[in-house]
């Protein structure tokens, strides 16, 4: 009598988080672990757990990075290189930083027949480049917050406007790396984030945290960071 | 017969004849105003808009409130696509600026803040399929159309407002370089479009 209760406890729970997943447009950890088994992967614990933190943070692109591992499993690239991509991936996300451009950016890699190795090449320096935006927008005085949190310092920005200054400040850089632009060229690294800044003033950013970023930052400080990625 | 009597004569004579007519006019008074309310005057414009707007009726009040709706929803969406259509927009840029015009973006706006963005690429008479790939649809190929066979392949893409990355696929072959695009990024040692959809760009 007591075990069926209990069977029966445990189908309503099951029924239940499956809804409440289902309605946060959340994907089970389950179906990535799936997909990682299908690469395989080595280390798919530490891949998992920082995806599980990932889901945890405003605008984690879970779906786009199911389709890249799906893509990844179906790669005829050794399982080595896919592995090495998809830990770039974890290490950013661990480290807190935004990875919706880097998994997009692996998406239009594999679109364009570019081997892992090398869009893991790319994307580590993509993420270089976000984590010393970061931490370039933190020696200015400009401060990401938790949603919700009470913003005790002027310069507090909450986590996901913040991350979207992380990304398009250091897209451009990245953009113009590629191309073949030099970290040497300051001015021209500051006119390529002024440019994308102000394109989306209002649109995706808000007025006053594109203004605050101008303010504060100077061509000497691209420098530094693409320097510091690079490196 | 004097003439005091003479008009006696033709008073008493006319009444007589009036008498003797009217029930003939009653019965023609009664038809003529039958008919009238079947058949409702036509009125000048002015007429028409002063019966319109008399305040006696409540509804013709409703009238006027329904005619103003309709109205104020025509001039919403005359001025939403106002500064769509006029000289300027990307869409006249593409068709006087470049002779090979390859890719349109023509946002339509809607109420969920989506623009249905229309990605326009003529291609030679002999191409089998057009697609679009882009960071808004993880790079996997959305197919163009060419109903007409005209050559002109398209298709529209509810996008929000942001900036976005694409290239075309024709037949195989990336297409990279968009002469409407805000920018071009080099990604992977080949070009990538860029266009900005909403109030900062000239998607907008």
């Amino acid at each position: 009598m007591i075990a069926r209760r209990m069977r029966r406890c445990l189908i309503v729970v099951a029924l239940v988080s499956m809804l409440a997943l289902t309605a946060s447009g959340q994907i089970p950890l389950a179906e990535f672990e799936q997909a990682l088994h299908s690469i395989p992967v080595s280390n798919p614990e530490f891949i998992l757990s920082s995806i599980e933190w990932g889901m945890t943070q405003p605008d984690f692109p879970a779906l786009e990075l199911l389709r890249l591992i799906d893509r990844l499993a179906g790669h005829p690239a050794p399982s080595f290189e896919k592995e090495a991509l998809l830990l770039v991936l974890a290490h950013a996300s661990g480290d807190g930083l935004p990875i919706e451009g880097l998994v997009s950016k692996a998406l239009e890699g594999l679109a364009r027949n570019v081997s892992p190795q090398a869009i893991e090449q790319g994307l580590s320096v993509r993420m270089n480049l976000l984590a010393e935006t970061r931490d370039l927008l933190y020696s200015k005085g400009i401060f990401s917050a938790p949603a919700g949190s009470p913003q005790t310092v002027a310069a507090t920005i909450p986590m996901e406007r913040f991350n979207q200054l992380l990304i398009h400040i250091s897209e451009p850089i990245g953009d113009f790396l590629e191309g073949g632009g030099s970290p040497f060229d300051g001015h021209v690294l500051y006119q390529e984030v002024r440019n994308r800044l102000t394109q989306l003033q209002g649109v995706t950013l808000l007025p006053e945290d594109v203004e605050l970023v101008l303010d504060r930052i100077e061509p000497s400080d691209l420098t530094q960071v693409a320097l510091a990625a690079v490196s | 017969m004097t003439h005091d009597e003479l008009d006696v004569l033709l008073q008493d004579t006319l009444k007589a004849e009036v008498a003797a007519s009217a029930d003939r006019l009653i019965d023609l008074e009664a038809r003529i105003i039958e008919e009238l309310g079947e058949r409702r005057p036509r009125l000048r414009w002015d007429q028409w808009l002063r019966q319109l707007i008399a305040p006696t009726s409540g509804a013709r009040l409703g009238q006027v409130a329904v005619i103003g709706a309709t109205a104020a929803i025509f001039l919403f969406i005359g001025l939403s696509l106002s500064d769509r259509t006029l000289p300027g927009s990307s869409l006249d840029r593409a068709f006087s600026e470049s002779d090979t015009p390859q890719v349109a973006l023509m946002p339509l706006g809607s109420a969920d803040h989506t623009q249905g963005v229309v990605f326009v690429w003529p291609a030679p008479p002999d191409a089998k399929a057009v697609a679009v790939v882009g960071d808004f649809n993880g790079w996997e190929g959305t197919d163009l159309s060419d109903a007409d066979g005209d050559g002109i392949w398209t298709a529209s893409i509810p996008l929000a407002p942001g900036r976005y990355e694409y290239a075309f696929i024709v037949d195989g072959q990336w297409k990279g370089q968009d002469p409407l695009a805000d920018e071009y990024i080099q990604s992977f040692g080949a070009f990538s479009s860029v266009r900005y959809i909403g109030r900062g760009g000239d998607g907008a």
